[in-house]
């Protein structure tokens, strides 16, 4: 009765009310930033007083934008790659483990999630500094990935948790061997949680910025890097401008990925 | 193929006696090994150097730690940071738990069409988003203009600059984590449990607050660990829409870190952060866990 | 991940041969348009005069900063820091002393002229307000900013602990401006008490404009060129000048700094009366170098601090370095209260 929409009763109209406002409570400052995107005050003010083109112009006139969209993009993908292999492995430590202080393990890889960023920065600039790899693309990426693993951990340990263990004793019985198990049972069967961990690694990367300043280098700047540059010193459109555009082409990619699951299910 | 699998070995256990412990690797550790030597070599050692000097700066001795604990600012700017992290954490339950099951039965186009929003709203720059809730909560912003148009106040509510406009802020941030947690338990709840339930004359509201909640606690719980936490570090959102009594330990510290240089007073209350979560994570488990008994 | 971290060793070691190739150094600043202008007028033409090849990095971060001075492997060759952190970083030995010509040195105001940093630029804090906000008479005094009975409505103040807000408490509770220091903290703090409810805090300089361009707070005590950008967009703002409190960005090379040759030489042209008139005309920020002057046009130069002279307080900032730290621990207790 309660996963079955038809059958919810009054439940299904508090549900739809709070999914709607929720939706609203979601969509309200995208569809801000897009509006604000066009108006003509640089002050993000609204209502706008006019509306222009001329931020869209100026972020395309401006081939550094597109650079560290680039730059944003190799390091989010090695991030999420590696964070969600690592996570998967401790993972299955967890959850599948017999050895003790399997929940300390557990607390031990949510420390990064803790620390404020800030001093992880410091720490692992200083540390990088040492070893001569500041300003690099590796440095780059162990510093989101320390801070993406204790999310793929999370999400896949919760996802193993809940998946039943006897599959994979089940699938061995039929001589599988223990990772063969692993990989062709569990994997589909945590499929979610999976795609939550590299989500959110990809996205821990993505919209870091505390850190990111520290790993930045000339050669080397992500967006929210130049954001925040911008930001700080002129509350400039732009910012609504590119946040606009990568709302716009993710709604694209999500109607194309919607369209072709129709296809194919055709 | 992995169904097949899957479906032929539930069989075979059901019809088998309880096998002998598949071979499987001593203890099950070593998957584990990768993950903590990397967070060892590039997490704990550089961050532990750095906490060290809370210890040693200007020099040795805990005078760091007698400094916080001089003044009122930390303990007021720790209650801030647990009680944003708290209300953040809660609310984002409260309103996540039914966005999922929202997107979990309802039908296929409305739901695809929420789960896009939810993650469009993932997507866009934390700076941006921020920046426009900026512009919502202000005085003379869009909601207090709007509720003053329809007439429901009068006087603008103080949304920004207050630790109201920071909940908000960062629920708004939090939520997608929420959902996107409950989304693999809801998917695996089995729709013949409740027609069970219904069979044995439970009424929705019991079906809901001793079926449904029961299993969904773990994803509630993981969940609603990532936020608490993540919550805890916050910086650029309290610092944006926020006011300086509502000041969360993240803006302190880099304050510390980044305008007056004292790493070892930094390093101080970023150790006493660590010291209390972790115990009050450790709390959690001991007492609160589900997964407690279940396994050796 | 082997092939991952070869590539980064790789590109690390080509990002610093690019950056520290032959005739090449690396200016690092606060990013936006400030810096886009420091390019323009300084290091594009310092390019083209002496051949070395400017690189820009950013945005400055104190703990970056020293972070690197202390690992010795700097990777910054100038960088524009603001007026207290220069004297504190001096005190701390993070450093090079600069090695200015004595020409050079005497065309530099002296306010913004140490052994160890030269000014980049300077700047007031005037108080800005809406001018649709108050009927009849409209703020001047530092008097009025802190009165909230004759001009009601949130005020914004820098939420940080830093020169400026606590002297304008001060002065506006009556302290004569060659009083102020040493700062009496007690007395400052309960002026701020006065009107503590009512105060916004703005984090960075957009933020103050938002503030400001928004009516969330009709009046507050912001940088004079954030006020001028709003007017020259047509917000219905203006500035009042009166008892404005000057404070400055310095130019400084930190110690070890890969090519401290360039950096001298990159330092001594940026300051120089020409670049200086030039980036004072491209952003509104004064320039430090007494013959800039005459070579700004009048309407340049009436937006600048300059035109306002008779009204200076220049804040101190050997004082600020000095008592940094107290100062923050009570600013903070305070704020959070």
């Amino acid at each position: 009765m309660l996963m079955d929409f038809a059958r919810l009763g009054w439940m299904r109209w508090l549900l739809c009310a709070t999914a709607g406002a929720c939706t609203l409570f979601l969509l309200a400052p995208l569809v801000l930033l897009i509006a604000l995107s066009f108006d003509s005050s640089p002050w993000l003010q609204f209502p706008p007083p006019g509306w222009t083109l001329q931020w869209y112009a100026q972020v395309f006139h401006d081939p550094d934008w597109l650079a560290s969209f680039i730059t944003s993009l190799e390091v989010g993908s090695c991030v999420t790659v590696l964070s969600v292999l690592l996570g998967l492995l401790c993972g299955f430590a967890i959850t599948r483990g017999q050895f003790r202080g399997r929940e300390i393990l557990r607390g031990f890889f949510l420390t990064p999630m803790i620390l404020p960023s800030i001093v992880l920065g410091i720490a692992l600039y200083s540390a990088f500094l040492w070893l001569h790899i500041a300003g690099s693309f590796a440095g780059f990426v162990i510093a989101h990935l320390v801070l993406a693993l204790p999310f793929s951990v999370v999400a896949i340990t919760g996802a193993l948790e809940q998946t039943d263990k006897s599959l994979e004793d089940a699938a061995m019985l039929c001589g599988a061997g223990l990772w063969e198990a692993r990989v062709r049972v569990i994997l589909p069967a945590i499929r979610h949680g999976l795609f939550g961990a590299a989500l959110f690694s990809f996205l821990t990367s993505w919209d870091e910025v505390v850190v990111a300043i520290f790993m930045a280098s000339p050669t080397l700047q992500t967006l929210p890097v130049r954001m925040l540059g911008e930001l700080r010193q002129d509350l400039s459109p732009d910012i609504a401008v590119v946040s606009s555009l990568l709302v716009l082409a993710t709604a694209l990619l999500m109607g194309l990925a919607a369209l072709f699951q129709k296809e194919s299910a055709r | 193929m992995a169904d097949a699998i899957a479906v032929k070995g539930v069989r075979a256990a059901q019809a088998a006696p309880p096998p002998p412990a598949p071979r499987r690797l001593r203890n099950g550790f070593a998957p584990a090994v990768p993950g903590l030597a990397f967070l060892l070599l590039c997490f704990m050692l550089p961050v532990l150097a750095l906490l060290l000097r809370s210890l040693t700066q200007p020099q040795w001795g805990l005078q760091n730690y007698a400094a916080l604990l001089a003044t009122s600012t930390y303990a007021n700017v720790l209650f801030n940071t647990f009680a944003v992290a708290g209300l953040v954490t809660g609310i984002s339950a409260l309103l996540g738990l039914p966005l999922a099951w929202f997107l979990a039965v309802a039908p296929r186009f409305w739901s695809q069409l929420v789960f896009g929003i939810v993650i469009l709203s993932m997507w866009t720059n934390l700076l941006a988003r921020t920046y426009a809730w900026m512009v919502l909560l202000q005085d003379t912003g869009i909601i207090n203009n709007f509720l003053i148009w329809t007439g429901i106040i009068q006087n603008p509510l103080p949304l920004f600059g207050t630790m109201a406009g920071v909940v908000i802020g960062m629920v708004y941030i939090m939520l997608p984590f929420m959902v996107l947690s409950l989304r693999g338990p809801l998917a695996a709840l089995d729709a013949s449990l409740f027609q069970a339930a219904s069979l044995c004359g439970a009424s929705r509201v019991q079906a809901f607050t001793q079926v449904f909640l029961p299993l969904l606690a773990p994803g509630l719980a993981a969940g609603g660990l990532i936020i608490f936490v993540m919550s805890l570090g916050y910086y650029i959102t309290p610092s944006l829409l926020g006011g300086a009594q509502d000041m969360m330990l993240a803006e302190l510290i880099a304050q510390l870190v980044q305008t007056l240089l004292n790493w070892g007073l930094a390093g101080a209350a970023s150790f006493l952060l660590l010291v209390l979560t972790l115990s009050l994570y450790a709390v959690q488990i001991r007492y609160f866990s589900p997964r407690r008994g279940k396994e050796g | 991940m082997r092939r991952v971290l070869g590539l980064g060793v790789l590109m690390a070691l080509g990002t610093a041969l690019s950056a520290h190739a032959q005739n090449s150094m690396v200016f690092t600043s606060w990013g936006g348009t400030t810096q886009d202008a420091q390019k323009k007028d300084w290091a594009v033409p310092f390019t083209a005069k002496t051949g070395i090849a400017v690189v820009q990095d950013g945005p400055t971060d104190y703990g970056k900063f020293k972070a690197m001075v202390q690992s010795g492997n700097v990777s910054w060759d100038v960088v524009d820091v603001e007026y207290d952190f220069a004297v504190r970083a001096a005190q701390d030995g993070l450093l090079t002393p600069l090695t200015l010509t004595p020409a050079e040195t005497a065309s530099i105001d002296p306010r913004f002229l140490t052994p160890d940093a030269a000014g980049s630029f300077y700047y007031s804090f005037v108080i800005g307000y809406r001018t649709n906000a108050f009927h009849g008479a409209q703020p001047k005094t530092l008097q009025d900013l802190f009165d909230i009975k004759k001009f009601p409505g949130k005020r914004c103040f820098y939420k940080w602990s830093a020169a400026g807000v606590l002297e304008a408490a001060l002065l506006a509770d009556g302290v004569a401006p060659d009083k102020l220091y040493p700062l009496d903290l007690n007395r400052a703090f309960r002026k701020l008490d006065t009107i503590k409810k009512d105060i916004v805090w703005w984090g960075t300089g957009a933020q103050s404009q938002q503030l400001l361009a928004s009516g969330q707070a009709p009046i507050g005590l912001v940088w004079n060129g954030r006020v001028q950008a709003l007017e020259q967009e047509g917000a219905p703002v203006a500035m009042s000048w009166d008892q404005n409190l000057t404070t400055g960005d310095m130019l400084v090379i930190p110690k070890g700094a890969p090519d401290t040759a360039a950096a001298q030489k990159f330092i001594a042209f940026a300051t120089s009366a020409g670049p200086q008139a030039q980036f004072a005309t491209d952003t509104g920020y004064a320039p430090i170098n007494k013959g800039s002057l005459p070579l700004l046009d009048k309407a340049a130069y009436a937006a600048l601090p300059d035109a306002h002279a008779a009204t200076h307080i220049d804040l101190n900032m050997q004082y600020w370095a000095a008592h940094r730290d107290e100062i923050a621990a009570r600013w903070y207790a305070w704020q959070t209260q």
